[in-house]
């Protein structure tokens, strides 16, 4: 944000209008800037999205691999993030500079999705205690315009959407290895269950309220923000008929950090996790209808590209 | 004021001190400070014990793990020994990769425990050429004043004393490992190595010869750590170590060798002690 | 991994003997029934909203500007801070001095698998959470374009690890008199289902972390510090699933049970004052004490010289 300079009357303007729930872009304090998303940019991937947020503009990769589970955890797969801020993004990225950035946005991912409530790492698993898929999912953040927590979180579950795992077989024991058979179809293969992944929302304290997604004017008005890792609901992410027969799930909060130099009174920290909750609502529902879309494109006719990367 | 005079003439400060016979903190050269040792305290590792000299304090913990032997010599265990001089323990300190001072406390520290084969790697070994202990053992100081080596050892000799062995069963057929905590068989250690750490002070054409120093002393004696250092094991030298500092006279060793025979004694009291309050309070 | 040269390294193929054990793998349930007994009582005997005893000390490395030694029953933290430093490797002028954390666990500190030397992820997280918690209790803008480095080390770790982390660095940050807006104090609580554990132990908090992935109850960990004085939350952390209810409950018990502890800790500074001032009052003493010697020689002196 360099070079971004505001009077203590612009600061003024903008932590009265947060207070009124009507921002100086004309958005509510629950309302996000107009994103586009795209699944299946990457053709070596097994599964990928991009997802641009203004200026934001972020690139997933999910990469799957043979592994051993851990010795406690038998029956379950594994999941890695990797984030990695690329130095073009923002002139602070420079040298070693997003290295920290880039680790505590993979930390609260690794935290988010750490439930099985918000990701269930059985569907990962082969042959109990022998084999199982590990995900490599690699986050590349190609702009940096703010709210990266947000759109990182977005693309990561569509990439997982949009991942496929092939069929395994047969499995054959040889004495104590294992041998595994996979589909030589490209096309035999599962989607994985993602719809109840979480979505961070991030709340910037500006006054007493919080706003999602700020700009960068915003930002600045703001010490400290906070990130609530909200699961998904899995009605959004099936056609309208087969939700009407799903049990209705109450959301959870599957992580919650906080950033920033400042600290907040209990009752805006309250107030902040309700009011993430409906917008983390709003976005999912959003989301879930736009990843159905694509994924129908995907499968009845070839779909018109974008992206930049075909 | 004394803080003062300190900062500003510090080589006059301590040498006014020297020549008085005395040393800053009060004690005469020969003197070593207080010795307390605590075994046990962390439950998390097999064996613990943490030892206070004066103000430097050393915490060792050992954990205990399965590897297969190297092949070259497929009849002897593992034992790792390594120190750890985290940021916290002193200024002088910085986070990232051990510093060569640690390194070099490591090294003495794990030199000082083979030459005197207290350990039989033997010992270790449960399987030949299949399955062998690996002892890591982590040496921690916590507050680095001085007298490094002898703390770690201390606290080394004493973990290993209180350590004992779970059984293991290996099915030679299918390979199975099965280990049985309740059951233990206690590590045979012979003798009890201590180290003495010196400074050696260049005073008016002569040396000084003081025992246990402090950090500052170590500094002003113009080195990151003792300069002289002598170990004994059951009353038998067992092997000296001398790094920088000025040199030795003839009987300036005499005075080391007999200071550190004495303080040999004192320390495996104090080891013996501690140990057997530990196992008669099992 | 690549190996470390600068210390000595095991076999590469080492595992711990406790997975041969017979009760490495035990299945859920099994782990959760044995966190309580049948009066509902926790394994050491407290109740489910009781946290464990505290002990605190200042002054506990002496090569150190300010340090404190942490401890809840079996977990234990040593903490220091040293003198502020010019922030190294920086162009711009910062107006607020940076505080940097490092929280390491020593080796044995872990009593399921040996913690390895170089900082691993759980460390780094640990790191920024502590940063963001003493943020906003220092008065950063006394010392601009300076750093305070404040070094974290858990020798044993069982349980509420970060709590025990925030209060020994708050602790130490007082003992280096650096100034703080107020007392910052931190508890953690964790959550299974209906039941609330205040002040989880390490069994506690690894069932909290896991949870059968059929059901659909409430499990995770809260951490949260607070200033207690300015009614203000200067970090909380969540991990596992918990619905806004349930959080919201467990701010009100944490707060609670942050200010329970504000008293001890004014305690244990207000004592390191008296016991600094005797100690200076003492030195003063023995300074008036060879003056006065020194005074009444020169007078003999003096009454030599003018007699002889």
């Amino acid at each position: 944000m360099a070079g971004l300079l505001l009077s203590s009357t612009e600061k003024v303007f903008i932590i009265h209008g947060v207070q009124d729930d009507y921002r100086s872009d004309g958005r509510s304090n629950i309302d996000y800037r107009p994103m586009e998303l795209e699944t299946d940019v990457v053709s070596h991937a097994s599964g990928s999205s991009r997802l641009r947020l203004a200026n934001t503009d972020i690139l997933v990769g999910v990469k799957t691999e043979i592994d051993v589970p851990k010795p406690d955890k038998p029956g379950l797969g594994k999941l890695e993030f990797f984030v990695d801020c690329s130095a073009n993004a923002t002139p602070e990225f420079e040298g070693r500079g997003g290295e920290q950035l880039a680790n505590s946005i993979s930390n609260m991912l690794e935290r988010a999705y750490h439930s099985p409530h918000a990701f269930n790492l059985k569907q990962l698993c082969i042959l109990e205690g022998k084999q199982c898929w590990k995900l490599y999912i690699d986050i590349l953040i190609l702009e940096c315009g703010g709210n990266l927590c947000d759109a990182v979180s977005l693309g990561v579950k569509a990439a997982l959407f949009n991942t496929r795992i092939p069929f395994v077989k047969a499995v054959l024991m040889d004495g104590g290895n294992v041998d595994l058979q996979l589909s030589d179809d490209p096309y035999d293969c599962k989607y994985l269950d993602v719809a109840s992944g979480p979505l961070l929302v991030t709340l910037c304290k500006i006054g007493d309220k919080c706003v999602v997604d700020p700009s960068a004017e915003e930002e600045s008005c703001s010490v400290v923000s906070l990130v609530v890792g909200i699961t998904g609901n899995p009605k959004f992410y099936v056609t309208a008929e087969e939700a009407k027969n799903m049990p209705d799930v109450e959301l959870k909060c599957s992580m919650i950090g906080m950033n920033g130099p400042g600290s907040v009174a209990p009752k805006t920290f309250k107030d902040a996790i309700n009011q993430g909750m409906v917008a983390a609502k709003c976005l999912d529902k959003a989301l879930g209808q736009a990843l159905l879309r694509e994924r129908q494109e995907n499968t009845s006719f070839k779909k018109h590209s974008y992206g930049f990367l075909k | 004021m004394a803080e003062v005079y300190k900062l500003i003439h510090p080589v006059k400060h301590f040498n006014d001190y020297i020549s008085l016979n005395i040393r800053p903190d009060g004690r005469v050269f020969n003197e070593h400070r207080n010795i307390k040792l605590n075994v046990n305290s962390i439950k998390t590792a097999e064996a613990s014990a943490v030892v206070k000299c004066g103000n430097t304090t050393v915490i060792c913990g050992i954990q205990l793990e399965l590897a297969t032997p190297k092949a070259e010599q497929p009849d002897i265990g593992f034992l790792v020994t390594n120190v750890e001089l985290p940021p916290l323990c002193s200024s002088k300190s910085k986070p990232g990769p051990p510093s060569d001072h640690a390194q070099v406390t490591s090294k003495i520290v794990s030199d000082i425990l083979i030459n005197s084969k207290c350990i039989d790697l033997k010992d270790l070994c449960i399987v030949p050429d299949k399955l062998a202990w690996v002892l890591y053992c982590d040496m921690v100081c916590i507050d680095n004043d001085g007298s490094l080596v002898d703390a770690c050892i201390m606290t080394l000799i004493t973990s290993l004393k209180t350590l004992s062995l779970p059984s293991v069963t290996y099915d030679a057929e299918t390979e199975d490992i099965k280990v049985d905590p309740s059951v233990r068989k206690k590590l045979n250690v012979s003798g009890t190595p201590v180290a003495t750490s010196f400074a050696v002070y260049k005073h008016n054409q002569s040396n000084i010869i003081l025992a246990d120093p402090t950090a500052y002393e170590e500094e002003m004696c113009g080195g990151s750590g003792a300069s002289l250092i002598v170990c004994y094991n059951n009353g038998l030298l067992c092997g000296t170590h001398k790094f920088g500092g000025s040199n030795l006279s003839a009987d300036c060793q005499d005075v080391t060798l007999k200071t550190a025979k004495e303080k040999s004694a004192i320390v495996e009291n104090v080891i013996n002690v501690c140990k057997q309050d530990y196992e008669s309070n099992k | 991994m690549p190996l470390d040269y600068r210390r000595f390294n095991g076999p590469e193929d080492s595992v711990s003997y406790k997975i041969y054990t017979k009760d490495y793998i035990k299945p859920y349930e099994e782990r959760y029934n044995e966190l309580l007994d049948e009066n509902g009582l926790r394994k050491d005997g407290r109740a489910l909203n009781e946290a464990r005893s505290m002990f605190a000390r200042t002054d506990m490395v002496s090569q150190a500007k300010g340090s404190s030694y942490v401890e809840f029953k079996k977990t234990k933290v040593v903490c220091s801070v040293f003198d502020p430093r010019e922030i190294p490797h920086q162009n711009e002028f910062s107006q607020l001095g940076q505080i940097f954390c490092e929280v390491k666990f020593a080796p044995f500190s872990c009593p399921r698998k040996r913690r390895p030397h170089a900082p691993d992820n759980e460390e780094r997280a640990l790191s920024v959470a502590l940063r963001q918690a003493l943020e906003p209790t220092v008065c950063r803008h006394l010392f601009p374009n300076y750093q305070i480095d404040v070094f974290i080390y858990i020798l044993e770790h069982d349980g509420s690890c970060l709590a025990a982390a925030i209060n020994a660095a708050g602790l130490a940050l007082a003992d280096a008199a650096v100034p703080m807006y107020d007392i910052i104090t931190s508890c953690s609580l964790a959550v299974i289902g209906d039941k609330v554990f205040v002040d989880p132990t390490e069994a506690e908090e690894h069932v909290a972390k896991t949870s059968l992935e059929d059901s659909n109850i409430n499990h995770g960990i809260v951490t949260m510090s607070f200033l207690s004085e300015l009614k203000q939350i200067s970090d909380f952390t969540q991990v596992g699933s918990m619905d806004v209810e349930c959080i919201t409950k467990a701010m009100e018990v944490l707060e609670v049970e942050c200010e329970k502890l504000v008293p001890n800790f004014q305690r244990i500074m207000v004592m390191n004052v008296i016991h600094n001032f005797e100690q200076r009052k003492r030195l003063d003493d023995e300074a008036k004490e060879r003056e006065e010697a020194l005074n009444k020689k020169m007078e003999e002196w003096k009454q030599l010289m003018s007699a002889g």
